[in-house]
């Protein structure tokens, strides 16, 4: 036993003091490997913007230094985010609206104000759509119907309350007057289940990203009623806005990144340069297409002012939707 | 050993009733009906806490029966066997990101080889702790780019 | 079906380089299969880097070989060592463990091959002729069918622990409790979560499979582990008998359409599939008794039925665009990013994709039946390895796995609780898989019965409403009533034949 005891320590510390890794900080930034944070597992949306990000800014050299994706899922970004605040600048994380909502659902500590803004890079739309023979043509006819008789209307909706596709129908539905807290909704895994779902019949509309839906509606096995866009939407030009059907609401689903507390200017002017010169390149370009995404890029003055935008605008769908009291 | 064969039993009561507690101090929903988050886990700790005190009499009709598995655990090195394995796994998982992976794991796999397989073999605990440690590395970082610290 | 683009499917598929990837799909699949934890989501995320470079086509092939691949494997080490990779393989470990046991682990290996190649042709086929109408009827599973499928699956899982109900019963109320932790989806009320944000998208049944199978198994063999006989474990041949193929020709047949159906409903999965397979099974042999003690049928059944279901996954994934499983998620994500959209307009738009994808699974399935037959000998050598150094290796290969879930040490400590839990279980005789599966189905068992009355407006008629819904509660009725008919012909068998029952009682 007391020799065992003497390999065990030999073990320990031969691999301690082999190990003590040794950080130099130095005036140019970046200094060493980067990182970007998917706050996801991999595979999932989070994970996809990730890699896309480092693909392209790697293989246009638009960064010398070698870029790693680290994937650190749970708590819907909570884990990855919490792990990015105790990250030098040599570490980024993917972001989207989750940032605001979970501290204003009371999940999370964490806010948008504790993180350093870097930039908004691209946006989805979401859509309302309904079964093909469904009785409702417009938006209009479907809210009408919802506020005769909330109860008889089922609407899908996924993977939880509170996120963008639910929170754009309640800002859709009380910019039409219906108490949002009043809708009927069904919660799904995802967004593929809801769209199952929906083509099953089993629920009267459903709420989620355009990109789920526009094939299925191109096949013609589903209806969109409306769009959360500014203007029409490339290959779906028929189908109409919702402000095209006086509803005052645009929705952009978006995707960011930011990084830890107190990044210096020099660093974030770095990014500027680099994503600025990303969005641009035809790598990215191409991975908006394949995804269904639209370039929304904002740098990191712009996005400062659209997030605290966005957070008084979540704030306020929050309270209407019933979901805290 | 009657210790051991009524802890399981118990073990079900408490984790049980505990739950039940807890069921019935879980938030309510805000949208719909209130108590519909607390129906399903209630539900099921009661229907939990009744078999739990049906296997407590089970246990107890049979507690003079030896168990021969309970036994083993009892006896010779077997304890302090189990005990060593999980202790160092706590370990493991305290400095698995904090010295990365490859000599944590030289450490755990090093450490469990010598005292299961013990101190006499130990050429052979070296050469696989090494070699195997070095080889899973290889594989998931560098082949499958999982990220390992 | 249309010949055309099945030819041009069939020459896509048969270009070298798909070849290549099949194979190396197939093998990748089969390792990770194999490993604790680690399965084809997994793989096939990890993957995610490399198939930027690489052609849709090939792509698709390669994850999809990853996928089918990993069904082979997985029952490698269920059946070796106890020890699950997935919960697919759950069912394999009743008994090819037990086979093992008895010396017979080379012709389980086989014969489990062979159980997947077939079940995975029949599924093929299947694919080829009914994909349009299946993915059309699995359509019709509203929440009230999901519900039902969920409740057919725990009653099997009940009448599985005949002799011991009780503790059955317990280990699947605990796994359907353990199921609720977590964000309450349809409210996003948080549930028993300790404020731990890691827990709130609940406890991953895969840390549980790991914990109480791998680590589980380890610890339990920790109790024996120094009166170990130094002689050579018996591993038998590397095929199995004319008997027992015999015994598992029906049983394969049965249940790989079983699996395939199962596989087609979005959400369903291998760990149902393989379940009910190995149930039905039980329920009409005329040998139920010999179930759970090696039993060729009882490993032959779920091997095929899973494998087929990994196929019937891949419907509504190119059909509808829609995932029906963890890893058809992964892919979908993958596929998206390199500019392929599997949807309804991928079979108008470029058949011969489809095409491609499907031939390649008769493809790789030819491949991976040479490489599981052709890895029997070697696999059975694990059984050589001195079981001191084999175990602490177990371990390890454990907590890489579950690292591999989600990145998190938080994990460890769930697994080292699980794993001391699994051991107590088994000291006490208590069935494992009613609490794994229980855990599986929990959380999706509650929210469709949930959302079937939500949109019901509360009325419980949602639940005899269609066909579908009917025939499940019916086969639940059956299911739950079989231990009760089991016993009764039993008591009657021992009236007729006096001698015979008091020879074997």
């Amino acid at each position: 036993m007391k020799k065992f005891g003497m390999i065990v320590m030999l073990f320990l510390l031969l691999f301690v003091t082999a190990c003590s890794s040794s950080t130099s900080s130095s005036a140019e930034y970046p200094s060493k490997n980067l990182e970007i944070i998917a706050p996801a597992s991999p595979g999932g949306g989070w994970d996809l913007t990730a890699r896309s990000v480092e693909n392209v800014l790697s293989s246009q050299n638009l960064v010398e230094e070698n870029m790693s994706v680290v994937n650190k899922p749970g708590g819907g970004g909570e884990v990855g985010w919490k792990h990015l605040e105790s990250q030098d600048a040599h570490s980024l994380a993917i972001n989207s609206s989750l940032v605001l909502t979970n501290n204003l659902l009371g999940q999370s500590e964490l806010t948008y104000k504790g993180f350093t803004p870097i930039a908004t890079l691209a946006t989805e739309w979401q859509s309302l759509a309904v079964p093909p023979d469904s009785k409702f043509e417009s938006a209009s006819e479907l809210l009408e119907a919802i506020k005769k008789d909330p109860d008889s209307i089922k609407i899908g909706v996924g993977p939880g309350l509170g996120n963008d596709d639910h929170l754009s129908i309640v800002q859709a539905a009380s910019e039409f007057g219906i108490d949002p807290s009043q809708l009927n909704f069904l919660v799904y895994e995802g967004g593929g289940d809801v769209v199952t779902a929906l083509l099953g019949g089993h629920v009267d509309a459903v709420t989620t990203s355009l990109s789920e839906v526009k094939d299925q509606y191109l096949a013609d096995k589903l209806n969109i009623l409306a769009v959360s866009s500014d203007k029409p939407v490339e290959e779906i030009e028929d189908v109409p806005t919702w402000k095209d059907q006086g509803i005052d609401l645009v929705f952009p689903h978006w995707r960011g990144i930011m990084g830890p507390p107190d990044m210096t200017e020099e660093e974030i002017a770095y990014w500027d340069e680099k994503l600025g010169e990303m969005v641009e390149t035809d790598e990215w370009k191409k991975v908006l297409e394949n995804n269904d995404w639209e370039g929304f890029y904002k740098n990191s003055g712009e996005t400062k002012a659209f997030m605290e935008e966005q957070h008084k605008l979540y704030k306020g769908l929050i309270e209407d939707s019933g979901l805290v009291k | 050993m009657k210790a051991i064969k009524l802890s399981v039993p118990i073990f079900f009561i408490l984790f049980s009733t505990v739950f039940l507690i807890a069921s019935f101090n879980l938030p309510k929903a805000n949208l719909g009906n209130p108590n519909a988050p607390i129906y399903f886990p209630a539900g099921l700790s009661i229907i939990m806490l009744l078999f739990s005190v049906i296997y407590l009499f089970q246990e107890l009709k049979k507690l003079h029966k030896e168990n021969k598995y309970i036994k083993e655990m009892l006896s010779g090195r077997t304890p302090k066997l189990i005990g060593f394995t999980l202790l160092l796994g706590i370990i493991y998982s305290f400095i698995f990101e904090r010295i990365g992976f490859l000599s944590s794991t030289i450490i755990y796999l090093g450490a469990l080889l010598f005292y299961i397989n013990g101190v006499k073999k130990w050429m052979v605990n070296i050469i696989v702790t090494i070699v195997f440690s070095f080889i899973s590395w290889y594989a998931f970082s560098v082949l499958l780019g999982v990220s390992l610290p | 079906m249309d010949g055309g683009s099945f030819v041009d499917g069939l020459m896509l598929s048969l270009q070298p380089i798909n070849i290549f990837w099949i194979i190396i799909g197939g093998f990748l699949g089969t390792v990770v299969g194999m490993l604790p934890g680690l399965g084809p989501a997994t793989a096939v995320a990890v993957l995610i880097p490399v198939t930027f470079g690489m052609d849709p086509v090939s792509a698709i092939i390669l994850m999809a070989a990853i996928y089918y691949g990993a069904m082979y494997g997985g029952s490698r080490s269920s059946i070796l060592l106890n020890t699950p990779g997935d919960g697919s393989a759950i069912a394999a470990t009743f008994d090819g463990y037990p086979m093992a046991k008895k010396g017979q682990a080379g012709e389980a290996l086989a014969i489990s091959a062979v159980a997947s190649f077939i079940g995975g042709l029949i599924a093929v086929v299947g694919f080829i002729f009914l994909a349009e109408p299946l993915a059309t009827f699995a359509l019709k599973f509203g929440p009230a069918e999901y519900f039902l499928l969920m409740l057919l699956t725990l009653s099997a899982i009940v009448a599985l622990s005949i002799g011991k109900m009780v503790k059955g019963f317990l280990a699947m109320m605990m796994g359907l409790t353990l199921s609720t932790v977590g964000i309450d989806t349809q409210t996003g009320v948080y549930r028993f979560t300790m404020d731990i944000p890691h827990l709130s998208e609940g406890i991953d049944f895969l840390i549980v499979i790991i914990g109480v199978y791998a680590i589980g198994e380890v610890l339990y063999n920790l109790l024996t582990i120094d009166r170990e006989k130094k002689e050579k474990k018996k591993v038998g041949r590397v095929w199995f008998t004319k008997e027992q193929w015999k015994r598992s020709k029906w049983p394969i047949l049965r249940s790989g359409p079983i699996g395939f159906l199962i596989g087609v409903l979005p959400g369903a999965g291998g760990s149902i599939a393989s379940m009910i397979g190995y149930t039905t099974e039980k329920q009409i042999s005329k040998k139920p008794e010999e179930f759970g003690k090696g039993a060729p049928e009882g490993l032959a059944a779920p091997e095929s039925a899973n494998n087929a279901a990994s196929v019937g996954a891949m419907i509504p994934l190119l059909t509808m665009g829609i995932p029906g499983s963890g890893t058809t998620a992964v892919m979908l994500g993958a596929l998206v990013m390199l500019g392929l959209r599997p949807g309804p307009l991928l079979f108008e738009q470029q058949p011969e994709t489809a095409w491609a994808l499907i031939n390649s699974m008769f493809i790789g399935n030819i491949v991976l039946i040479i490489i599981n037959i052709m890895l029997v000998g070697l696999l059975v050598k694990i059984l050589d390895t001195p079981s001191k150094v084999l175990y602490p290796i177990i371990v390890i290969l454990a907590f890489i796995g579950t690292y591999t879930l989600s990145y998190s040490t938080i994990d460890f400590f769930l697994l080292l609780i699980f794993g001391f839990f699994g051991l107590l279980l088994k000291v006490m005789d208590f069935p494992l898989a009613p609490l794994v599966l229980a855990l599986i189905v929990g959380a999706e068992m509650e929210q469709n019965f949930r959302k079937a009355l939500l949109s019901s407006n509360g009325s419980f008629d949602i639940f005899f409403s269609s066909g579908v819904s009917i025939a499940l509660v019916i086969l639940t009725i059956v299911s739950l009533l079989y231990p009760l008919i089991f016993k009764f012909f039993k008591k009657r068998s021992r009236v007729n034949n006096p001698d015979q029952a008091s020879k074997s009682s």
